[in-house]
């Protein structure tokens, strides 16, 4: 497949009264895995809606895989899973009968394996022959998960995933994503819980009154606002290590414990190879140096956008 | 793809199946064996009924197991169509549904054949009952095959209004309006086989398959209805009907599924859609006058008020015209949208995309349908035939003009204030008249004076009807600068 998994270009969403989403532009590549973040009324479901055809928009055009929404719209839902931030099921339906409802409808080959991989996959197994209306909140969103891996689609878009899940849940849920993540899935992730997103999310995007207000890696994002956050492990003597950290000028807000430290760093990424060279160099026995690329909740609180949902 | 592998029907099918269906099947079987019982008694036994002979009696039973029949599949059907996708739609399946590769039509197929299975298993018992009955009574096999035919395309037809209220509609409201529709329905039995409403549904058919009586003028029931004259058979005008709008709600099902944000109805649909209804009414009432109107071409005394239908038609026009152009009415955050997209700022292009031209449309093809009545009688009826042409076609424009001035000054609101504007100019002159006691006052309605020129043709007060339109034109044009300013000032918005 050439070109991104998923563009977005100028995509515009009118609401009475409102531009629910303004001018958005954003191209991911297979594998990437981004987070949506915003405040409430930022037009993040907004946008999932318009990407997955739910919602019409104003102008703009979406492409999934090189086909276009306006255009292909079959091709699209092919390639395309849209989960959204609640869980519509048939709760007269088993587990397996509401998958197989759906395994149909995309015209699944191997309907029976697949169903049963995806019941593993969201470790619903147990639940194979449970009615919908039996399973906790936790254990729907994930079945509406399965369903919408069920026709193995390239990008995922993910509206609220852990919302209304356990601390329990979440932890699940946070696996399944990991593994998406490493089957090299293209996914769009929207979450309230930013460190929800950490660990995985190699990209993230802020709107903010239905504009996108900061989009890129989180490395890119970190240096567009002037910093980046690093972690550091070593062995043996620590005040060398600290000594190198603390006269570094574009080391800031250093937070040194033990044998290791955290700090922001200001300047170039050329600078901070030098940085590393020079504490190796110097005797420091490095063991971790690792930027701190989950620090969503710093980028999102530094971008602009206020009010955390 | 064939129904038996539509997902949305075999889901459907199979959560019916779940609920069980046993039950249902087994009363409707006691139903069909009690009425089959109640025949064979009578035919054991005769002198202990009061019936004429056993046909009499076969068709009484007969009756009774199509009534409950069409209770069950017609009545029931709907309303489990309708709350079926009503409840869908709000608990997302419908989206998830619409968001797989399925095909639109394989969607609204599933809805319109699977959630009122239970009711079609009871309706094909009490059908299979009424056979027995239909052949012990010695009754003609036709009475049975017609009436089933006609019984399951009205379920069919059914079926597809009821997918389209539970889309628009929740689940209560889309009964209620059902309920309500059906209460009004004996109106249509003023004159049986002049008025479209009895064929639409297939009233007129059924009970004209029930009539032994040679066919006449004076019993309305038993003669074959004419479409400008020429004479057809009451079942396949019914289901010519049925047809014809059943193919526009399933367009419209389908582009509403393909996009909910489409309107329910384009405009070359409401002007094909009412042209066909309109003349098709007119055509049935073309013998009744044959373009002479008052004067009857001297063929017999219907039982009926000859010269009151015509005011019933152009009431029942009026609604017609009100209904197709609330659904066809772009809603202004549509037109606000594509303005932004397609880049117009002038009226222009709002006009032909306005119910307001759709107004004007329909109240001149309501006029040429009319016009049919009193072609060769303009001397003497011109007056009336414009008076009431032009009442229809004023009454229109002031609706589409106020739903969408409302719709854009007040928005969520609007369906309230147009409810209102029309209870001042076309209601509260009724009201006036009861408390001054002064019949003058009816005449200002902004609903009156086609029928005051139909119903009172000899009346002196054609000079006063004229002004009353002229006032009415009044109404228009101050709504027409109202409707524009709304429209000049949304455009401004939208760049």
């Amino acid at each position: 497949m050439s070109g991104p998994a998923l563009a977005i270009e100028h995509l515009r969403v009118d609401f009475p009264e409102v531009v629910a989403v303004n001018d958005l532009t954003l191209a991911l590549d297979a594998g990437d895995v981004c987070g949506l973040i915003g405040p409430n009324g930022a037009g993040k479901t907004t946008t999932m809606r318009a990407i997955s055809g739910l919602q019409e928009f104003t102008c703009g055009s979406v492409r999934v895989g090189g086909h276009e929404l306006a255009h292909e719209p079959d091709e699209l839902k092919k390639r395309l899973g849209f989960m959204p931030d609640f869980c519509p099921t048939y709760d007269q339906l088993t587990t397996s009968e509401f998958l197989e409802h759906f395994a149909r409808a995309f015209e699944v080959p191997n309907r029976a394996q697949r169903i049963e991989e995806c019941l593993t996959l969201t470790w619903l197994t147990d639940k194979r022959d449970s009615l919908c209306e039996e399973l906790s909140r936790g254990m729907k969103q994930r079945l509406v998960l399965a369903k919408t891996l069920l026709p193995d689609p390239q990008v995922l878009l993910l509206d609220e995933p852990a919302s209304g899940l356990d601390p329990l849940g979440r932890i699940e849920l946070r696996k399944i994503l990991l593994q998406l993540h490493e089957a090299g899935k293209t996914v769009l992730i929207s979450s309230h819980i930013l460190t929800e997103l950490s660990g995985f999310c190699n990209k993230a995007a802020i709107m903010e009154r239905g504009k996108l207000v900061k989009f890129g890696t989180l490395a890119e994002l970190g240096q567009q606002m002037g910093r980046r956050r690093m972690s550091v492990k070593w062995r043996g003597d620590e005040t060398r290590a600290r000594q190198i950290l603390s006269a570094h000028g574009a080391v800031k807000n250093l937070e040194a414990a033990g044998q290791g430290a955290a700090f922001d760093f200001t300047g170039e990424p050329d600078a901070l190879d030098e940085l590393l060279k020079t504490l190796v160099v110097q005797g420091v026995r490095v063991c971790e140096w690792r930027g701190l690329g989950d620090d969503l909740e710093q980028i999102f609180l530094q971008s602009g956008a206020k009010e955390l949902m | 793809m064939k129904l038996f592998e539509n997902p949305i029907f075999l889901t459907q099918k199979r959560l019916v199946h779940r609920g069980g269906v046993l039950a249902a099947v087994i009363i409707a079987a006691l139903i069909g064996f009690s009425l089959l019982a109640g025949l064979v008694s009578y035919l054991a036994d005769p002198r202990d009924f009061h019936f004429a002979s056993p046909q009499e009696t076969g068709k009484t039973f007969y009756g009774w197991t199509m009534g409950v029949e069409i209770l069950v599949l017609v009545i029931g059907g709907f309303s489990r169509i309708a709350r079926t996708l009503a409840d869908d739609r709000k608990a997302g399946l419908w989206d998830s549904n619409r968001l797989t590769p399925l095909h639109p039509a394989q969607i609204v197929a599933g809805y319109w054949f699977g959630p009122a299975l239970r009711e079609f298993y009871m309706a094909a018992v009490l059908a299979g009952f009424g056979l027995v009955i239909v052949l012990s009574g010695r009754l003609p096999l036709t009475l049975w095959l017609g009436t089933q035919i006609l019984i399951a395309s009205t379920a069919l037809f059914f079926g597809l209004l009821a997918i389209l209220a539970g889309m628009a509609f929740q689940r209560t409201q889309g009964l209620l309006i059902f309920l309500g529709f059906l209460f009004a329905y004996p109106f249509s039995f003023i004159a049986p086989s002049r008025l479209l409403t009895n064929f639409l549904l297939p009233i007129y058919g059924m009970a004209n398959l029930f009539q032994t009586e040679p066919a006449n003028f004076g019993n309305d029931w038993s003669r074959r209805p004419e479409i400008f004259g020429l004479p057809i058979f009451p079942i396949l005008l019914s289901l010519g009907l049925q047809l014809v709008i059943g193919i526009f709600v399933w367009r419209a099902l389908v582009r509403k599924t393909t996009n909910p944000f489409q309107p329910l109805l384009l405009r070359w649909e409401a002007v094909t859609l009412f042209s066909i209804l309109i003349v098709s009414q007119h055509a049935l009432l073309w013998d009744l006058w044959r373009g002479n109107f008052p004067n009857t071409p001297g063929i017999g005394q219907p039982p009926y008020d000859r010269e009151s239908l015509l005011a019933v038609v152009h009431g029942g026009t009026i609604i017609l015209g009100i209904m197709l152009l609330a659904f066809a009415s772009p809603a202004p955050e549509r037109v606000r949208v594509e303005a932004l997209r397609l880049g117009f700022k002038n009226l222009d292009a709002v006009f032909s995309r306005s119910a307001v031209s759709l107004a004007l449309a329909l109240g001149g093809i309501a006029g040429a349908a009319m016009f049919t009545h009193f072609m060769f009688a303009l001397a003497g009826s011109g007056q009336t035939f414009l008076v009431t042409a032009i009442n229809l076609a004023e009454i229109f424009l002031v609706f589409a003009l106020l739903l969408e001035f409302c719709r854009l000054r007040h928005k969520r609101r609007a369906l309230g204030f147009v409810a209102l504007w029309l209870f001042v100019v076309g209601v509260i002159p009724f009201i006036l008249a009861g408390v001054f006691g002064s019949e003058a006052f009816i005449r200002f309605s902004l609903l009156t004076p086609g029928f005051f020129a139909l119903g009172d043709r000899n009346n002196e007060e054609w000079s006063l009807l004229a002004y009353t339109l002229l006032a009415h034109f009044g109404i228009i044009v101050l709504l027409f600068i109202g409707w524009r300013r709304q429209w000049q000032r949304l455009l401004e918005k939208a760049h």
